[in-house]
């Protein structure tokens, strides 16, 4: 009895687990995904981000940019402050999302923020991933908006997924959705 | 709490842990759907939810089956019922599930490969071809008007550049005309909207593309849908090396229709390229979920399955183990009343019917008490009988047979039940006797008699009275009943009171005219022999003779009859017997010094209690006998020993006197102590029987037989004491009531 028990356990939670785990063992984002340097400077009481990051570049990305697929680009990024024997608190925890789409009656990859207000088209993948990797002196958030006391640590993880699809879509495409891929947290402590 | 217990509640937290997970993920499902973006926030849980279900259905059905297999193994019962409605629900629901699985398997393949057309592709394609090639014409005409206007622009500078600028603009409606110099830098602008900062700095690109010499066109699209067109081309100054050559950078708008139309294309194409990208992934996600929900459906329909099987033959497996139950005898079988259907009332009529079985094995029981105490009682009648019984089939084998029939056949009924009569220990020739005189009767089927059987003996032949009757069976094969008694004390007794009446009256009417004829026998001699002639008077004398002596023999045997008519008068006194039985010896070896007899007393027998005259005339009518038998018998001789014994409790002296002379003859045998009987020619045969009249007037009894080797002997047992009699006539009275039955 607990034997079968047992066996029936590990076989659903094989099957349950086995197939995310083996579509995105090696996934079409494939290649060097990471972020180089990350930094906050405080300029006229509004803290300011700058990160540079290295996204995979490969032929599957450019196929599928060129078959129509829209990929975003997420840039999380979080502050919280360390509480003794409680659960850190969040100072901010913010996305900045873009998405690249290749625009095939212009032969231009089209990078537009979330809401689609800013564009810039280049002639080439390489030019608009390296515009994506490099951010600049983002503004994140008012210093008078840090509570509490220093130091706060600041973490940031950027992130690639497919963009333009129904919810419903991407719900379904949950067990085999290969176009979602992460780098680990980048931290450090932020003292002003 | 026990184990059992921990296991109920378990099972019943797993089940209700299932059916919480799947109402869980269907109100997930249904709030979800309505927001899709809740729905893909919630989808892992959903996922979660249905996979924990899935888990603790699948524990619970493990557990099912394993019950399942378990009873079936052991063959509980039915367990095999069970396992077949079991597989067949099983089967009813798992084939159409498997059915509609395969051909929604199918139809997803189909549906979605349908939706991925190569028509549909090809004419995104041939649209964005076409698309581009209307701009790429507009492109062209745009890119030669700026180059023939930068030639109009040689060596104009300052507000003349402005102007042409201007004119320009407005005549090919530009939105931005902008002049750079050599460094990138803007030299003069003209905007059809007013310039609210400084224009942007020229893309590198065009510079790079100018300086290589070719000219510099560029479509590109705009966040609003629009699209517009970047020329640029080298105003042929003269070039100087110190400013460099300048360059004009022209921004057209497409007009509105052609870039609706053209964004129209590339957003189908867009939104196209994005749903064909996940055409496979589609698929496999629509098979993956269609699979766990086809399986938690088969799961929950299997479990469904069992437990219905089980709600089903669970009254089934109760009557099967309730009928088992009463099979092995327990008749206070219950089963739960379930339901009120038909199975309900199958429960209620088995339930009935074990109550009237208990009350007629009740019944039945008490009816079996009743007789087996009837059975016991008779047993003891019978053990206590002094009449044989014997119970025996027609093929003379043993049913049953009690203590007295084999105290008078002289064997041993016990352990007799199943044996054949003739097996019966020791073959004694009165038991084999009785054996062929009932096989004969049986033989020649005689079914029932009633009469005398003289049986032989050592010690006498044995009278008994028997009656037989057959016993009823209704297969005809029954047996007989063999009831017996040994009636030859009685007819003895018959006997001797016979023999004592016939001795009082010869006594009484005998007796009295003996003397007369005496006396006148002897008076007529005195008187007629004087005044008679010698011849006369011999004649007279040898007549009177005659008379007195014939009358003196008949006094004797007169007497000897009075004597054994008497009325019993003992004189009970202690006395040794050795003493006497010495003495008594002396008297006949005084009297015939040639006879030979010899003493063997025992030492240890004490004094006893008794009539020494009358045991005297045991004696001397003992040894009389035993001389008179031995005459004409050479080294004849009389034996005589005593010693002691214990029957029925009591201490008796035994008196055994035995000659080597040529015994009794077997015809008498029998009657020894009969009255006038006797082996001698000149007998009156009352001896034997008056020592028989005094030794049963002690209370004891006498035994005569021949030995084997040769001879009579006689055994006389005295009870020691007055104690000893009243036992021993205990034992007396038993037989005489015996008697009196009989």
């Amino acid at each position: 009895m607990h034997t079968i028990s047992r066996l029936s356990v590990a076989l659903v939670l094989l099957i349950a687990l086995a197939a995310p785990i083996r579509v995105r063992s090696a996934g079409p984002l494939a290649g060097d995904f990471q972020i180089r340097s990350a930094f906050v400077v405080v300029d006229h009481g509004v803290l300011q981000l700058s990160a540079h990051i290295d996204y995979p570049v490969n032929d599957r990305i450019r196929s599928a940019l060129r078959d129509g697929v829209t990929l975003a680009f997420d840039l999380e990024v979080n502050i919280s402050r360390h509480r003794r024997l409680w659960l850190d608190a969040t100072v901010l925890e913010t996305t900045l999302r873009r998405e690249l789409t290749y625009h095939a009656v212009t032969d231009r990859y089209v990078l537009r923020d979330e809401a689609g207000v800013e564009q810039e088209n280049f002639p080439t993948l390489e030019a608009a991933l390296e515009k994506l990797g490099r951010i600049e002196d983002l503004p994140i958030l008012v210093q008078s908006q840090l509570r509490g006391d220093a130091p706060w640590e600041v973490a940031v993880r950027a992130g690639v997924r497919r963009g333009h699809m129904p919810d419903a879509l991407r719900a379904l495409v949950f067990w085999t959705d290969d176009w979602h891929r992460t780098t680990g947290w980048y931290t450090w402590m932020l003292t002003l | 709490m026990d184990v059992d217990a921990i296991k109920h509640l378990a099972v019943r937290v797993l089940t209700v842990a299932a059916f919480a997970a799947g109402i869980a993920a269907l109100l997930l499902l249904a709030v979800s759907v309505e927001n899709s973006a809740q729905f893909s926030r919630w989808q892992p849980w959903i996922l979660l939810v249905n996979i924990l279900g899935a888990i603790a259905l699948m524990v619970l059905l493990a557990r099912k089956f394993w019950q399942l297999y378990r009873d079936y193994r052991d063959h509980v019962p039915g367990s095999r019922l069970a396992m077949r409605t079991v597989l067949m629900f099983g089967a009813l629901v798992i084939a159409p599930l498997v059915i509609v699985y395969l051909f929604s398997l199918d139809f997803i393949n189909r549906g979605i490969d349908s939706w991925f057309r190569v028509e549909i592709k090809q004419g995104l394609n041939d649209a964005v071809v076409l698309s581009r090639s209307a701009l790429d014409l507009r492109l062209r005409e745009q890119a030669r008007r700026t180059d023939i206007f930068a030639r109009s622009l040689r060596e104009l500078q300052g507000t003349a550049l402005l102007q042409r600028l201007d004119e320009e603009r407005r005549a090919t409606e530009a939105k931005e005309i902008i002049v750079y110099d050599a460094y990138g830098r803007a030299a003069a602008v003209s905007s059809a909207t007013p310039l609210a900062q400084q224009p942007a700095p020229s893309p590198p690109e065009v510079a790079l593309q100018l300086a290589a010499g070719r000219s510099y066109v560029s479509l590109n699209s705009l966040p609003n849908g629009q699209y517009s067109i970047e020329t640029a081309a080298p105003i042929a100054d003269a070039v100087s090396a110190r400013s460099g050559r300048r360059y004009v950078l022209i921004h057209y708008e497409v007009p509105q229709e052609l870039s609706a139309l053209a964004e129209g294309v590339q957003h189908t194409s867009s939104q196209y390229g994005d749903l064909s990208a996940v055409r496979e992934p589609l698929k496999i996600s629509f098979r993956l979920t269609l699979t766990l929900v086809v399986l938690l459906t088969l799961l929950a329909a299997i479990y469904g399955a069992i437990y219905s099987a089980q709600r089903l033959t669970r009254p089934v497996q109760d009557l099967i183990a309730g009928t088992r139950a009463v099979g092995k005898g327990d008749l206070g079988t219950r089963l739960p009343l379930s339901s009120r259907d038909e199975m309900g009332l199958l429960v209620h009529s088995f339930n009935d019917m074990t109550k009237r079985l208990r009350r007629a094995s009740e019944e039945a029981k008490r009816s079996r008490q009743a007789v087996e105490r009837e059975r016991e009682r008779l047993a003891i009648i019978l053990s206590r009988l002094s009449t044989g019984v014997i119970v025996t089939d027609r093929e003379l084998t043993v049913h049953s047979a009690n203590q007295s029939a084999g105290t008078i056949l002289g064997t041993s009924f016990a352990n007799a039940a199943g044996q054949h009569l003739t097996q019966l220990p020791p073959g004694t020739a009165r038991l084999a006797t009785f054996i062929s005189e009932l096989r004969a009767r049986l033989t020649a089927g005689w079914d029932e008699w009633r009469e005398q059987l003289t049986l032989p003996g050592e010690a006498g032949e044995r009278v008994l009275l028997w009656a037989c009757t057959r016993l009823p069976d209704e297969r005809e094969q029954g047996g007989v009943v063999i009831v017996f008694d040994d009636i030859t004390a009685l007819l003895s007794a018959q006997r001797d009171a016979a023999w004592g009446e016939v001795a009082r009256r010869l006594a009484h009417e005998i007796k009295n005219p003996l003397t007369p004829i005496q006396l006148s026998a002897e008076r007529l001699r005195r008187k007629l022999l004087g005044g008679m002639n010698a011849e006369d008077a011999q004649l007279l004398e040898r007549a009177t003779h005659t008379i007195v002596q014939q009358v003196d023999a008949m006094k004797q045997m007169v007497n000897a009859f009075s004597e054994y008519a008497r009325a019993p008068d003992m004189k009970l006194q202690h006395f040794n017997l050795n003493q006497l039985v010495s003495e008594v010896a002396e008297l006949y070896l005084l009297q015939d010094p040639s006879a030979e007899i010899r003493l063997d007393l025992d030492p240890a027998l004490p004094e006893i209690e008794a009539d020494r005259g009358r045991v005297r005339q045991i004696l001397a009518n003992l040894i009389t006998n035993g001389i008179e038998a031995l005459a004409g018998v050479k080294g004849g001789c009389v034996e005589i020993s005593t010693l002691q014994q214990r029957a029925e409790g009591a201490a008796t002296a035994v008196i055994c006197v035995r000659d080597n002379g040529p015994g009794f003859r077997k015809e008498i045998l029998g009657r020894l102590f009969d009255p006038y009987v006797s082996g001698k020619p000149r007998g009156t045969g009352l001896g034997l029987a008056i020592v028989k009249r005094i030794v049963e007037e002690h209370g004891g009894r006498v035994e005569a037989e021949n030995r084997p080797e040769g001879g009579a002997r006689i055994l006389v047992f005295l009870p020691v004491s007055d104690q000893d009699r009243t036992l021993l006539a205990g034992g007396e009275r038993r037989m005489e009531m015996r008697r009196e039955r009989a």
